[in-house]
């Protein structure tokens, strides 16, 4: 602190505004959402529960475990790939502003990570769908099923902060006793991080060019998972944070952020999915019944209840764990693996079961536009973030549902 | 270099809520006046903590990196 900078020069100062200092999470919103919308346009919205399943899928695949085959493999499946990519942009990220680090919590967080992994993929698995394609991606969607997975979302997140503070109150030694932190830097030091993170750059560019002459959309979803990742680890995006704060501390910066990116990506889904505007799609139809998932109003109901217990309890959802694993927290490796293990554990075990009750069939998918034409299913979605809006600023202001 | 404190609050290895929380809790168990002492390593930390204590006008007295990835806050409650 006491020494002298040195004049970073012009490009240093330009590398110094993405990553001296953390973006403000409206900022990471809106660019989400612009790449969420790029997303569409080139192909299908922005998931994440989907490809963290492939990569569980192909673990036991590998191990010969259940009979598992014919899964795709990773590197050839464009969600598998994102979520890959949202994990190495993020520790990109990390390295660039020297913030990376092996930061290993006590051991009953750990746990906690593992089972709030474990919930998520049962959410996932059981809701179709998590805080990316059921709410992020599902609600700008205009998707009926998404709305409902959101009220589940704020149950689950109301009642495993609960848990949290009354964990806290009686077994404060869960939460703590011995950690480590390998491979922290001091301020002004460690520029091996910066190099790093140029290499990191320059090896998925590498792997992008690769791509692109057979499957010029994975060389997209490649470059844009990776964007998508530095600025979710630099604008700290957090959708449980944007749930879970004005209960907790009355915060509410973390949810207009979150509102900021839903409003600019439902300016851009109503576009697309209006005009039929995209690629593959044979018909206007299909494209309009993108990323509306077979689960009005049951299943989005129970697998939103369920994720957002599993999100407040592990400290991430599904983007804020993969991030957070890019950055080095290890409580968030542990709730990785949990989602990674027990997605497909889920799906062979437990929604078969589920899909007699409610089979994933056409009547359970909602699309707003069917009952309320575009303009009122515009119209829906944006009073409801606007309520939400209110909601969390009239809170802040009386702290009225706050629990500190 | 400020050292003066009347608590301390180990925060190291936590990851997000853990920190913001457990200050809460710490902060709320104290007399006005009185400093705390936290440790933290989470980079969330970083952003958090300044916006709750404006919102909450308790005080940062005083902030530095340590080695090993740690942040200590000297934090004044109000």
């Amino acid at each position: 602190m006491s020494e002298k900078a040195k004049d970073p020069g012009i490009f240093g100062q330009l590398f110094g505004t993405f990553f001296s200092k953390h973006w403000p999470v409206w900022v990471g919103g809106i660019v989400l959402g612009l790449l969420n919308i790029l997303l569409f346009a080139i192909h299908s919205p922005w998931g994440a529960s989907g490809g963290i399943n492939n990569w569980g899928e192909n673990l036991f695949q590998t191990f010969g475990i259940f009979g598992i085959n014919g899964t795709t493999p990773v590197w050839l499946s464009l969600f598998g790939m994102l979520c890959l990519m949202l994990v190495i942009g993020s520790f990109m990220g990390a390295l660039f502003s020297k913030e990376f680090a092996l930061r290993v919590p006590p051991r009953g967080e750990m746990v906690k990570g593992f089972i709030g992994g474990g919930l998520m993929a049962l959410g996932a698995t059981i809701g179709l769908g998590c805080t990316i394609g059921s709410f992020f991606s599902g609600v700008p969607a205009l998707s009926g099923g998404a709305i409902i997975f959101t009220i589940g979302l704020f149950a689950g997140v109301i009642i495993a902060l609960k848990y949290l503070i009354w964990e806290m109150e009686k077994y404060p030694r869960f939460s703590a006793g011995k950690s480590y932190t390998f491979l922290a830097v001091k301020p002004g030091k460690g520029s091996w991080q910066v190099y790093l993170g140029w290499t990191v750059l320059a090896l998925v560019l590498l792997i992008a060019w690769l791509y692109s002459g057979r499957n010029p959309v994975m060389t997209w979803f490649i470059i844009i998972g990776l964007f998508m990742g530095m600025i979710s680890q630099r604008s700290r995006f957090c959708i449980v944070k944007a749930f879970r704060d004005p209960f907790m501390t009355g915060e509410s910066d973390g949810s207009t952020g979150v509102m900021a990116g839903l409003m600019v990506t439902l300016v851009g889904f109503t576009a697309i999915k209006f005009f039929g505007i995209g690629f593959d799609d044979p018909t206007l139809r299909m494209r309009e019944m993108t990323w509306i998932f077979p689960h009005f109003w049951g299943r989005a109901l129970i697998g939103g209840l369920i994720f957002g217990l599993g999100m407040t309890v592990a400290g991430g959802c599904a983007v804020g764990t993969l991030w957070r694993v890019g950055e080095g927290q290890i409580k968030l490796w542990f709730a990785a693996l949990g989602f990674i293990l027990i997605s497909p554990l889920s799906n062979m075990f437990i929604v078969p079961a589920i899909n007699e009750i409610f089979p994933q069939t056409m009547r359970f998918r909602a699309f707003l536009p069917d009952y309320i034409g575009y303009a009122g299913a515009f119209a829906l979605v944006v009073a409801l973030i606007l309520l939400w809006y209110w909601f969390v600023k009239w809170n802040e202001k009386t702290g009225r549902f706050t629990a500190y | 270099m400020e050292t003066k404190f009347d608590q301390t609050l180990d925060c190291k290895g936590l990851s997000c809520p853990m920190p913001m929380m457990k200050l809460s809790k710490a902060i709320k168990g104290m007399n006005q006046g009185e400093v705390l002492e936290m440790l933290g390593t989470d980079p969330g930390t970083k952003s958090d903590l300044p916006k709750w204590c404006e919102k909450t006008g308790n005080e940062i007295l005083h902030e530095e990196a340590l080695d090993g990835g740690i942040f200590r806050y000297l934090i004044k409650k109000n």
